[in-house]
């Protein structure tokens, strides 16, 4: 049904943004001997204007996977088509913003610096730099402190002057690593805000996160990968949808009308009741895909989970980076205006 | 609104900005109403200051045009203004210019406090110049891939040459703003030396006229090159019958040695001979300006130190000289001395040649019946210099080549921080530079077996057929000391040879740097080494997997 899906979609709608067939990625050892098998057979396909969520404990191979997509690995075997291009094609990269998981920032540079050598790689001209760099200053809420060298920041403050210069060229594939880590709850759900905006003006955006409830709310389809391999794909009701239950929602009922009910049903009976499918919490299932596949024997290259699973989802919650709020300006709530501003985009800007 | 802390870092800011300012109001000060020394000294230390902050804006400017390559070396170029490591070495730098002259000893001819000071000033510049530009090149580049920063640069529109191209670019701009300031304060140094008080009029002329100018050193030559030529293919004929085994043996060395015995005897005046050295091609034809000095460095071999001197007489274009009453003044000088003659241009301008010829007066010493022979060592022994221009010209076109050879070493830096981790890019990068620098030296110790052609080709093919030939007899030390040779020569093609370049030997002793120097070097270093580098780092850089997590 997959395939069929997709074999219809190529001849109607236009190819997808983030194609990956058969791509497998070994890394060596200094003798060149495979080691570690990071990522096996992935076929992943996100369309434009998607927001694609990808799961999976800590070295299941999302981050590999993402920098395949970067072209910062190449892949072992498959295809990769990054908006119909190679990964490494420079034409293609201006197209793509990209939040690394942490800050790989220089400490030398001032927030304001680093966003100008950004959007210089970027070709974009100094108006239009100036400009932007404002703006999205003012978005993370770091216009006050623009001047002052990244080293002398904390985490979350790096995390948003990041989040900025991944925005700084208007990419159509917006490929987020951990957006949320290390944010202040304001922070993360400001972040949610604008993905979701994003999302509605057609921006395609690749979701890897750890943060289930935030994958729920926002994507329309997930992967979940364990082993370097993708274990559960699909969009969030197809994997939520239990398929061997069924639910009956009705209005509070009293003792009595409910053993009628059960009566009635028992009896095959209709009568004024809702069927529903049961959904399941996403959290539920990330567990059982990881169980299941701990169960079959599969082997992580990353951390060995054990008993860890259920702590790491409980320590899903934002926490705080201790930074004085008082640096920080209150941050520009994410609106329509705001974006329509940053997307005011001149034609020469990114070549389109 | 400023935060406290926002507060009190711009106070702090405008503290250093207004130290800055009253300092650079003292020296201004210094420079325009100090005693004389100290003046110049206010207006290097000025120039420098003024030269660095200006040229960096220059230089910023210039990168901000909104292209990869610029942008990475605009980055780079703030990454080395604002690293501590640099720092220290610029201090080290700035203290090591003007602190150098400080250390010679006024007692000493001011020739050599001169030379000293230009020798070591340019080189000790090269040298820390050098170590910088290995440590930024190889903590930008290894820091952006260990850091995970290279992530963030090469998912934008950037190929990874541009990357690589682009730090080049920052450290070759950042040493041309750094060797110009050097220029800027050796320059002032040497000049406010050489104004200093001299210890005899002779010194005096030494440093205006030795050092201080820019002269074309003209080799004798024989007044009958075909005739020697005849003379010399002759000999080794004569040689080859005489001993045909032994020559066809080592044919390259008996070739050289015959050529050796014929230049000994050449530059040998002996007791009764006049010998005649003609130096070609002066170019000063019609130009009565041009100033024309001999040096001689002549030696007689007599152990009986009374006899040492060397005694005799000149004659230029067949005319005595120097003349006093008509008659050739006979000249003595010490032997194992330099001696430098200013000759009157008015013979020399004649024609576009000087024929020199040396009779030997020497005196007869007790119980022997021929006077001391006068020797001329090869190279230096007996030269003619044509002054061809002034110190400053040739003052920057050692600069330029000290800049060019900082490019070699930055592409190598830059391919070495493209393949390995900080520590062993670091190392490798040094090995390199070590070996170009002590290139000379290293290939006289291991080049064994000299072998006579002069190509690299034709060295390298007469060494395997050497070991081939020791192979087949079984000589097997003797092969591997060939085949050692083989590699010497492999690794001093492939290393630039900087030892040989000799601009700042040159520029000390007043020797002109060829225009053509400074273009072939530019091409060499400033383009083919760095692009044969830049390659090799690339193709490594290239089939890299970024990532930080080791696999």
């Amino acid at each position: 049904m997959e395939a069929e899906s997709s074999g219809r979609g190529q001849e109607t709608s236009p190819p997808p943004d983030v194609l990956c067939a058969g791509v497998s990625k070994w890394f060596r050892d200094f003798w060149m001997r495979p080691r570690v098998r990071a990522v096996e057979s992935l076929d992943l396909e996100i369309g434009r204007g998607e927001i694609y969520g990808l799961l999976g404990p800590n070295g299941s191979g999302k981050s590999t996977t993402i920098k395949m997509i970067l072209g910062l690995v190449t892949p072992t075997r498959g295809r990769i088509a990054v908006l119909g291009r190679r990964p490494r094609d420079v034409a293609t990269k201006r197209h793509i913003g990209y939040l690394p998981e942490e800050s790989y920032l220089h400490g030398f540079l001032s927030a304001r610096e680093t966003l100008d050598f950004y959007g210089r790689l970027f070709r974009l001209p100094t108006r239009i730099r100036r400009e932007r760099i404002d703006r999205l200053l003012a978005m993370v809420g770091l216009d006050a402190v623009g001047d002052r060298p990244v080293r002398e920041f904390s985490k979350g403050m790096q995390r948003r002057v990041g989040l900025a210069q991944s925005l700084i060229n208007d990419p159509q594939l917006l490929i987020l690593d951990e957006p949320t880590s290390g944010m202040d709850p304001v922070g993360a759900w400001q972040i949610r805000d604008l993905i979701r905006e994003l999302g509605q003006r057609g921006k395609t955006i690749l979701l890897c996160t750890h943060q289930l409830s935030d994958v729920e709310d926002l994507c329309d389809r997930i992967s979940i990968m364990f082993g370097g391999r993708i274990r559960a794909q699909g969009t969030c009701d197809e994997l939520l949808t239990g398929e061997s239950a069924s639910l009956i929602r009705t209005p509070p009922l009293e003792p009595e009308v409910e053993a009628e009910v059960r009566q009635v049903l028992a009896r095959h009976g209709v009568g004024p009741v809702v069927l529903e499918r049961p959904r399941r919490k996403l959290e539920t299932l990330f567990l059982e895909v990881v169980e299941k596949a701990r169960a079959e024997g599969l082997t992580t290259s990353g951390a060995k989970s054990g008993g860890d699973v259920p702590t790491f989802l409980r320590s899903r919650g934002g926490d705080g980076d201790g930074q004085p709020v008082e640096a920080l300006s209150q941050p520009v709530a994410v609106n329509a205006t705001l974006l329509d501003s940053l997307m005011r985009n001149p034609s020469d800007a990114n070549g389109s | 609104m400023p935060t406290g802390r926002e507060r009190r870092r711009i106070s702090r800011r405008t503290w250093i900005r207004a130290a800055a300012l009253v300092l650079l109001a003292g020296f201004g000060g210094v420079a325009l109403f100090g005693p004389s020394v100290a003046r110049a000294a206010a207006i290097g230390v000025f120039a420098m200051a003024v030269g660095y902050v200006v040229g960096l804006k220059i230089l910023r400017r210039l990168l901000a045009f909104p292209r990869g390559i610029t942008g990475t070396a605009g980055a780079v170029l703030d990454e080395a203004v604002r690293m501590r490591s640099t720092l220290v070495l610029l201090i080290l730098l700035g203290a090591c210019v003007p602190i150098l002259p400080l250390l010679l000893d006024p007692a000493e001819r001011l020739t050599y406090r001169v030379q000293f000071l230009v020798m070591w000033n340019l080189g000790g510049a090269f040298l820390i110049l050098s170590l910088l530009t290995v440590f930024l090149a190889c903590g930008s580049i290894c820091g952006d891939i260990a850091s995970g920063r290279i992530h963030m640069s090469l998912t934008k529109p950037l190929d990874r040459w541009e990357y690589l191209v682009g730090k080049w670019l920052g450290l070759v701009l950042y040493n041309l703003l750094l060797v110009a300031l050097v220029g800027i304060g050796s320059y002032t140094l040497i000049r406010m030396l050489a104004a200093g008080p001299a210890a005899d009029q002779a010194d005096r002329e030494a440093v205006d006229r030795q050092v201080l100018v820019a002269r074309r050193a003209v080799p004798p030559t024989r007044d009958d090159p075909k005739a020697y030529a005849e003379a010399v293919n002759a000999a080794i004929e004569q040689r080859a019958k005489d001993d045909p085994e032994g020559f066809a043996g080592d044919r390259a060395r008996a070739v050289d040695r015959i050529r050796r015995e014929f230049d000994g005897q050449w530059l040998t005046v002996t007791s009764d001979m006049v010998s005649t050295f003609v130096f070609r091609e002066l170019g000063t034809k019609g130009d009565t300006s041009a100033k024309v000095q001999l040096q001689m460095d002549p030696r007689a071999p007599n152990v009986n130190i009374d006899f040492s001197d060397v005694w005799f007489t000149m004659s230029l274009n067949d005319r005595p000289w120097p003349v006093h009453d008509g008659e050739a003044v006979t000249q003595k000088l010490p032997s194992y001395a330099r001696h430098v003659y200013d000759l009157p241009s008015s013979i020399v301008s004649e024609s576009n040649e000087l024929r020199l010829r040396i009779a030997n007066k020497n005196a007869v010493p007790k119980g022997e019946t021929l006077a001391t022979s006068i020797m001329f060592p090869p190279g230096k022994g007996l030269q003619l210099f044509v002054r061809t221009g002034g110190f400053e010209a040739n003052f920057f076109r050692c600069l330029a080549i000290i800049w060019l050879k900082l490019a070699v070493v930055a592409a190598v830096s830059v391919a070495a921080g493209a393949m390995f981790d900080f520590p062993s890019a670091v190392l490798a990068s040094l090995v390199l530079y070590a070996a170009s620098v002590g290139s000379d030296f290293f290939r006289d110790s291991l080049g064994i077996y000299n072998v006579a052609s002069d190509t690299a080709w034709g060295q390298a093919t007469e060494r395997i057929s050497y070991a081939a030939r020791y192979a087949v007899e079984g000589r097997g030390y003797d092969m591997f000391r060939v085949l050692l040779g083989f590699v010497t020569d492999v690794l001093f093609f492939i290393v630039p040879s900087f030892s040989s370049d000799s601009s700042i030997t040159r520029l000390a002793t007043g020797i002109a740097i060829p225009g053509t120097a400074v273009v072939t070097r530019l091409v060499l270093f400033g383009l083919a080494y760095p692009a044969a580098f830049g390659f090799l780092g690339w193709v490594v850089l290239d089939r890299r997997d970024l990532v930080k997590t080791g696999a």
